[in-house]
């Protein structure tokens, strides 16, 4: 369908898209920098959850490897600055983006060939193999005992970094989305089989939107490693980042544009609020929500807040039997 | 490296083979009937060593004894699991469940933790540590006896998939759920019975587990990830597949942790990454239970 | 009921995100002391270890009229989450203690990893950071001004058994070691295996397992080869229980077994029961040396019952209590001689110091870690207890040696 004047929908989007923009950029100056360090927390795993959302999300192809990426991208930032060059921050950022990218095109190759379960366990491997390459590669990583980068206390440096990231990745989904590799990547995830036969080459844009998801893994790897200053295989090579990016997709609605901006902004909103409620019981109201969302909500809530809008203009009823339509449809009786 | 220490290693690794077996086999018949990953696998074989802890420490059973008791009980609440929770979105596209599945073992684990706390825990009895010494070679009893409990209930459940009624239904429903449903098999509740099996199973090696190593609530974690491999090193078709993985993984695992001990996961893993690029459906099997 | 749906759709549609309210603000009298401790997860016994420690000795001094700065009279308060063993969450929670709690000063978590990622966060707000349980020298050697070491580091831990093993068997000569590879117990093997060359041992085993390793068999079938006089572990608690139990399974009976971590936790005895037997453990201090010390207790044993009387559960005292106790020691030392709650002043002061404690003398290098005070070492006997048994001067009771091997012990 052509593209013609935006419609009401679009409208209302692209306007609260706006103020929320503003909103975040005049933010700093409202609060006080441990809720600061709480929102960027929340830029850098809205950054991870969209670059998994272009794998796992348009593509269908559920990577369950990605913080890998983001481990490489946090130790080449760090080994880079402090390295005998001193590469500032942004070169060695962007090296290790591009580093990220290259090995997701050799290691995407062979793996992405699999599918399903088995393509999850491969990137898990994966994920873990370079865990462990870290923690004993002592001479160039400083195993387990972990690298610590310059020091540098200005939270506003890795906020207004982060958002423009964020930005910046929206802009490439939506660019992405519109263009041949997006519909490739729906055509993929839809049905590959009729997708080669339509022509198109499946590798590639797999190895593509894999690719992708590594860059942007590596630079919100960059940008953690930089603010938490120390740098170890345990903490940041762990299962749990890539589980946040995977619940924050969902939760905000794979295959969307916002969804993982906004399942980012709940999920780290959940989090923080269990966290000074229920310090002990934390993970597991945590993963009680995962359930509840998964049973409930899996295509997120941005299908929700779209089809809100018709409710509001009353062209649409909301029905709670709606929340258990999914059920409806997946159970087995 | 010598005969000795290397028939050493070789018994540990073949003791070891007994305990992966069975989990691994609760583990394997769950995503060969009904595809499904279950994460939570390894918050089960926790709850198991807890069970199997506390009616020793508090009522005074053997362990050994605890053993059937655990396997009930993990029976029943799987069972509930299943018909309540998981069936809700089994046919949902995969990353469901297996998400599900995730959330349920942070919950499993952490309410453990809550009410347990984390100290380490151990079952410790008269015959701990107490050990057959063939010439230089050392076999601990409670070891030993694991690999017979374990190679035996590892039968009886082979044995109950292809003789009873409950066990063809299992299958047949694994092979081809819509023929099944014809022939007037209630798949909701097979699988639950599935799913319930898996657990039980997973429970008795918890228990087995509480006598051979200090355990805490994250004892899980390692041993679904092991599940994971021997499924996929030994295929899933059959229970005689989960033996010949678990076998071959108890080995491996063995013999590079004796070399290179800090690279064995790295190792594990590198292995399965080229075994699912080389031969996904494993070394002998097939995709499905059949 | 289309109100009621569009309400609802309002509702979700309104989902902004609440600024978190902090905390109340701190009462002006009270120099508030923050930390981030390991209250649940792996570490969770010794994190309840060291918060014990901090709490009392914190309520020993305001019992006492508080810490004294100039002129003024100030409570202490001890403020502390739990980051759950995970060190992500310690540098979170740091964070949190450091903007939002606004706390005056820092105390460590437990363990080095954890105090690993702190050191940079009090550094990066020049807040002085007084660790008492975290000993890898690693942490230290990144030249940051802001963080102190009041425990004896790491390389220092195995060095005691080795010492009294040399004078009580001149003969022993080989030393197999296994280490958790992680930063602390990294520097725990290579500090063993440096001074056992030092003073004539053969290291002929020295291996690295990963964390969180479940089994050990492997390695200790080698070790049995090998057949050495003593075995030492640089694990924590789990491992080295794992150690031991495997030990027995495969009947590996060295002369003389020791464990960095673990023989000191009253877990030890309950996991092991008599399989505990004849074991070394280090410590950084016992209850039965005869320090006498410038501070609230002045000897160890004072401090022990004063603690006991206060914690009653305990039954021993593991050494992370009392140096818990003495990080806030320090702190009171050296706000009493700096005069001011400014953090680069007081942080001054803590350089400074040069003490003499319950816990030992506490002065710090240039690295701000204290070298001046060395590792004891403890047994656990047949008879159930635990006793100090290096150096030897101060030793409660003579070591066992050698251990009996394992087929030849009366089971309990």
């Amino acid at each position: 369908m052509p593209e013609q004047r935006p419609t009401l929908r679009q409208w209302i989007g692209l306007t609260v898209t706006g103020l929320v923009l503003i909103g975040m950029l005049i933010l700093p100056g409202y609060q006080s920098p441990y809720d600061l360090l709480t929102y960027t927390r929340f830029l850098v795993l809205a950054l991870m959850a969209q670059g998994w959302n272009l794998i796992g999300g348009f593509t269908g192809y559920a990577a369950f490897g990605n913080v890998g990426f983001f481990g490489v991208g946090a130790y080449t930032t760090g080994l880079l600055m402090l390295s005998k060059w001193h590469v500032p921050f942004f070169p060695a950022l962007f090296s290790g983006a591009v580093l990220a990218g290259l090995i997701a095109v050799l290691i995407g190759l062979p793996v992405l060939r699999l599918k399903g379960h088995y393509f999850a366990i491969a990137t898990l491997g994966v994920a873990e193999a370079f865990r462990q390459i870290a923690d004993t590669w002592d001479s160039v990583t400083q195993g387990s005992t972990g690298i610590d980068l310059p020091v540098r206390t200005d939270g506003e440096f890795f906020y207004y970094s982060a958002l423009a990231f964020v930005v910046l990745g929206i802009l490439v989904t939506i660019a992405l989305k519109r263009s041949k590799i997006g519909y490739a990547w729906v055509a993929i995830r839809g049905d590959q089989e009729a997708a080669k036969m339509l022509g198109i080459n499946t590798t590639a844009m797999k190895v593509l939107a894999f690719a992708f998801s590594a860059v942007f893994a590596a630079i919100a790897g960059g940008l953690t490693a930089y603010q938490n200053i120390h740098v170890t295989p345990g903490d940041f090579f762990q299962l749990e980042y890539t589980l946040q990016m995977i619940i924050a997709t969902i939760i905000g609605g794979t295959g969307t544009i916002l969804g993982p901006v906004l399942g980012a902004g709940v999920y780290q909103l959940l989090s923080t609020y269990v966290w000074t409620r229920f310090l002990e019981l934390h993970p597991t109201v945590l993963g009680f929500i995962i359930i509840v969302f998964i049973i409930f909500l899996p295509r997120g809530l941005m299908p929700v807040l779209t089809g809100s809008i018709d409710v509001l203009r009353g062209r649409r009823r909301f029905r709670w039997q709606a929340l258990l339509a999914n059920v409806r449809a997946h159970r087995v009786t | 490296m010598n005969p000795v220490e290397f028939g050493q290693i070789a018994v540990n690794a073949v003791l070891l083979s007994g305990i992966l077996a069975l989990v691994a086999l609760g583990f394997s018949l769950v995503w060969g009937i009904m595809n499904i990953v279950n994460l939570s696998h390894g918050a089960f074989v926790v709850l198991g060593a807890y069970l199997t802890f506390y009616l020793h420490e508090l009522v005074g059973l053997d362990p050994f004894i605890t053993i059937p008791i655990g396997m009930v009980v993990l029976f029943l609440v799987g069972f509930v699991v299943q018909r309540v929770l998981i069936n809700q979105v089994i046919r949902a596209p995969l990353l469901a469940t297996f998400l599900l599945t995730f959330g349920l073992e942070i919950l499993i684990v952490n309410l453990v933790n809550y009410f347990f706390k984390a100290d380490l825990r151990s079952v410790t009895t008269r015959y701990t540590g107490a050990g057959l010494s063939l010439g230089p070679l050392r076999i601990p009893y409670i070891r030993l006896a694991a690999l017979f409990i374990s190679f035996a209930l590892v039968a009886v459940t082979a044995v109950f998939l292809r003789a009873t009624r409950p066990g063809r239904a299992i299958r047949a429903t694994g092979m081809d759920i819509d023929a099944a449903r014809l022939t007037g098999v209630k798949v909701a509740q097979i699988y639950a019975l599935t799913f319930a099996i898996g657990t039980s199973l997973a429970g008795a090696a918890g228990s087995l587990l509480s006598m051979i190593v200090p355990f805490d609530p994250n004892l899980g974690g390692t041993y679904t990830q092991r599940a994971f491999v021997i499924c996929v090193l030994g295929g899933l078709g059959d229970v005689g597949n989960v033996i010949l993985g678990a076998i071959l993984y108890a080995f491996v695992d063995v013999f590079v942790g004796a070399r290179l001990p800090e690279m064995s996961q790295a190792f594990t893993f590198g292995v399965l990454v080229l075994l699912l690029i080389l031969r996904p459906q494993g070394i002998a099997g097939k995709k499905f239970y059949a | 009921m289309r109100l009621v749906s569009r309400l609802a759709s309002l509702l979700v549609l309104g989902l902004g995100s609440a600024p978190i309210l902090s905390l109340p603000a701190i009462a002006d009298d009270t120099i508030v002391f923050g930390a981030a401790i390991s209250i649940t997860g792996k570490t969770a016994k010794e994190g309840e270890y060291t918060r014990d420690g901090y709490q009392f000795a914190i309520d020993t001094i305001n019992q006492m009229g508080g810490i004294k700065v100039g002129n003024k009279s100030y409570k202490a308060a001890l403020k502390y989450y739990d980051d759950e063993s995970k060190s992500e969450r310690t540098a979170q929670l740091f964070e949190k203690l450091v903007n939002a709690d606004k706390v005056n000063f820092l105390l460590g978590p437990y363990a080095s990893a954890p105090t690993a990622t702190a050191a940079p966060i009090a550094e990066k707000y020049r807040i002085p950071m007084v660790e008492a349980n975290g000993s890898a020298e690693s942490i230290f050697n990144k030249g940051y001004r802001y963080s102190f070491m009041v425990l004896s580091p790491a390389k220092l831990y195995l060095q005691g058994v080795l010492d009294l093993v040399k004078s009580l068997d001149p003969a022993a000569k080989t030393v197999a070691i296994l280490g958790e590879n992680e930063p602390f117990s990294k520097e725990v093997a290579q500090g063993a295996a440096e001074h056992a060359k030092e003073i004539g041992f053969d290291v002929v085993y020295h291996e690295l397992y990963p964390s969180n390793t479940q089994d050990v068999s492997s390695l200790l079938t080698n070790v049995k080869a090998k057949s050495p006089h003593i075995l030492l572990g640089a694990g924590h608690l789990q491992d080295s229980l794992l150690v031991v139990k495997q030990s027995k399974d495969l009947g590996v009976s060295p002369r003389a077994m020791g464990f960095s971590v673990g023989p000191s936790s009253p877990e030890f005895r309950a996991n092991l029961k008599s399989d505990g037997d004849y074991i070394f453990g280090a410590t950084q201090w016992t209850s039965a040396l005869r320090y006498v010390g410038d501070d609230p207790w002045k000897t160890p044993q004072a401090y022990a019952q004063a603690f006991k009387a206060k914690y009653p559960a305990y039954s021993v005292i593991p050494y992370q209590v009392a140096e818990s106790s003495a990080a806030v020691i320090v702190y009171q030392r050296a706000l009493a001689n700096a005069g001011t709650l400014d953090p680069s002043k007081v942080r001054d002061a803590i350089a400074a110091l040069d003490i003499t404690t319950f816990y030992g003398r506490i002065k710090f290098d240039k690295r701000n870690v204290n070298i001046y005070k060395p590792m004891a070492a403890e047994q656990l006997q047949p008879d159930g207890n635990k006793y100090t048994v290096f150096p030897i001067e101060v030793a409660e009771k003579k070591a066992l040696y050698p251990m009996p091997p394992w087929g030849q012990r009366a089971n309990r």
